[in-house]
């Protein structure tokens, strides 16, 4: 009894502290970024980690593209373990990725969530329709047109690395642009 | 809880107490005969089947009973002796099991017999029939009434596991024997298929694929091949499909709302009557046996936990608290028990706990060892395992053996599911 009771407060600790982290994100990011997090439950385990590795993450295109909008102008957004909520990282990526999807107002996607591979694969379906859906709402807050953006989730069918190890996991648990 | 401990405590010391008296010597049997308790096999000796005439060359008296000595093995109620194995000489039997086999004219004819031990006294005797092709059901049919004689409950070798295949990128559905023979792949789609579940009878497997192009769709098939049918491409995801025990409905996971929710769907069609309502993953419905609760992993506490509601979606408790990060749950067919996963560092252990929570233990671990699903009889579970390589199938007595792999060749296979017992009469009179 009373290591479950202990188990119970370490357990809120970690929900509060989940808690104060993703409203300080918010608070943050209010200005020029808008609050996606409203979809998004804290997540109490596990803990966040603030950016991943400099290699797992592509850098944004720079200049704006005059030729017509392709895929891989649109980068991929990764995410923590179990987790849906949108990284820093992320938001900047899809600030991007926001202004491309404006200035080519015709382009139609298809926003393809995906998981690493550890997790049952009914959960890795769902969690990759989250991690779809996150990026999907924060587009629309955007001012892209949700008819645009289609959400399809693979769970950890089609893995970007087919590795079996963190690095490897880091580059799958993403959202990746396709077009319709 | 609390009431075990209670009770065990006490015991435990007077064990170790006698374990540290000097003199007491005897303490260690006795604790060992209680933990072997459980787990007591009833000795039977298998006499090769008479085979009066020509043999068959197609199939011989001597594959049946092979097939039969295998199959009271794997029933996990018999220690089997064979009398046509040197140095496998009967000991301490309780009966002896043989019969007849004949064929001709394309038809085989199976007198099953068990006798009693040491009166010889005939305690079952009973005749299968069928064509050749079907013999090894026969065999698995007088095999189960075996079963049956000594527990009261029919044993099932006469079923089925439907499970998935990977091929490169792409996954296809396949049913095979309990034993591993038999094996036909159901859908040839080149896409992804997942989650198959049986219907009641047995005649239908519902399953997701990818097949029409715009994600996950629920699509059920005949078990004996066929055509497929979509029953659920609504918008998001469709995945996790169950039939209820009595076939009229559906409860799977759809996100047409916004998020993956559990729903149940008229298996004849209609509208999807939402259960779960939350901001949270609720996914991988199973429904107790009665058909009046589904339990189903959530991740509104944080990780993954599976979670026990009543069929109306009422009435939401958390299942277990003593293990860390659950999934997959699968409801034992008498539905005093509840099997699933919890996450570790290799991938996943399987757990059985009581159907109210308590009791949670560990039964599976080494390797990952994923989607535990019980036999009918309860007595077995099938899971899917790294534990020997790529991943494949393996059988638990749930006892003191180790699990035993269903040979499937280097086919990296996953998501199995065990068929409910054919229905209609199980034996001619």
């Amino acid at each position: 009894m009373k290591n479950t009771t202990n188990l119970w407060r370490a357990g809120l600790l970690a929900a509060l502290t989940g808690l104060l982290l993703v409203s300080a994100g918010c608070a943050k990011k209010a200005v020029q970024a808008p609050p996606v997090t409203e979809n998004v439950p804290p997540q109490a385990t596990p803990t966040p980690k603030p950016t991943p590795d400099k290699d797992n993450v592509p850098p944004t295109p720079v200049e704006p593209k005059s030729h017509a909008l392709t895929a891989s102008d649109l980068q991929p957004v990764f995410f923590d373990v179990d987790s849906y909520s949108l990284r820093d990282d992320a938001r900047s990526t899809l600030d991007a990725n926001a202004r491309l999807m404006r200035d080519n107002a015709t382009a139609k996607i298809v926003l393809e969530g995906h998981c690493d591979e550890r997790g049952t694969v009914e959960y890795n379906q769902a969690l990759g329709e989250r991690r779809a859906d996150a990026v999907r709402d924060y587009l629309v807050q955007a001012g892209i047109a949700t008819g645009r953006i289609n959400v399809i989730s693979y769970g950890s069918e089609r893995p970007f690395d087919p590795g079996h190890d963190e690095a490897a996991w880091a580059k799958n648990r993403r959202a990746h642009f396709a077009f319709q | 809880m609390m009431m075990t401990s209670r009770w065990v405590t006490p015991l435990f010391l007077i064990v170790l107490a006698a374990v540290f008296t000097p003199g007491a010597g005897h303490a260690d049997d006795v604790s060992i005969d209680v933990t072997k308790g459980k787990f007591v096999r009833i000795r039977v000796h298998c006499e090769a089947l008479a085979s009066p005439g020509r043999r068959s060359a197609e199939v011989s008296s001597v594959d049946a009973d092979e097939l039969l000595a295998g199959d009271l093995d794997r029933s996990a109620v018999f220690t089997v002796s064979r009398s046509w194995v040197a140095g496998e000489q009967p000991f301490d039997v309780q009966a002896n099991i043989g019969g007849k086999w004949s064929v001709s004219g394309g038809q085989v004819k199976l007198t099953g017999q068990v006798l009693d031990v040491p009166a010889r006294r005939p305690i079952l005797v009973r005749d299968y029939s069928g064509p050749v092709q079907s013999w090894r059901s026969l065999v698995h049919r007088f095999a189960d009434d075996v079963v049956m004689q000594f527990t009261g409950e029919l044993g099932v070798s006469d079923t089925h596991i439907a499970y998935v295949t990977r091929d490169g990128r792409n996954k296809e559905l396949s049913v095979m024997d309990a034993d591993g023979a038999g094996a036909t792949t159901l859908t040839h789609d080149k896409s992804i298929v997942q989650s198959p579940a049986w219907s009641p009878e047995g005649s239908l497997l519902l399953f997701t694929s990818y097949k029409n192009g715009t994600g996950p769709q629920v699509f059920v098939v005949p078990a004996k091949g066929g055509r497929s049918f979509l029953v659920s491409g609504r918008k998001g995801n469709n995945t996790s499909a169950a039939y209820s025990p009595d076939g009229r409905d559906i409860a799977c996971t759809l996100s047409l709302d916004g998020n993956p929710e559990i729903y149940l769907l008229d298996a004849r069609g209609g509208t999807p009557r939402r259960l779960t309502n939350n901001r949270a993953i609720d996914t991988s419905p199973t429904w107790s046996p009665t058909g009046r609760e589904i339990a189903f992993t959530s991740d509104r506490s944080g990780a993954p936990q599976v979670y026990v509601m009543d069929r109306d979606g009422g009435n939401v408790r958390r299942l277990t608290f003593d293990v860390n990060y659950t999934d997959s749950p699968a409801w034992s067919p008498h539905g005093d028990q509840l099997a699933f996963v919890s996450r570790t560092t290799a991938g996943f252990d399987i757990y059985v706990c009581r159907a109210d929570g308590t009791g949670a233990r560990l039964v599976v671990t080494g390797g990952s060892n994923e989607n535990p699903r019980w036999s009918p009889d309860g007595r077995h579970m099938v899971f899917a395992s790294t534990r020997a390589g790529p991943r494949g199938l393996f059988v638990s007595d749930l006892d003191d053996r180790p699990a035993r792999r269903i040979d499937m060749g280097n086919q990296e296979v996953m998501s199995p599911a065990w068929s409910p017992r054919p229905a209609g009469p199980k034996t001619n009179p």
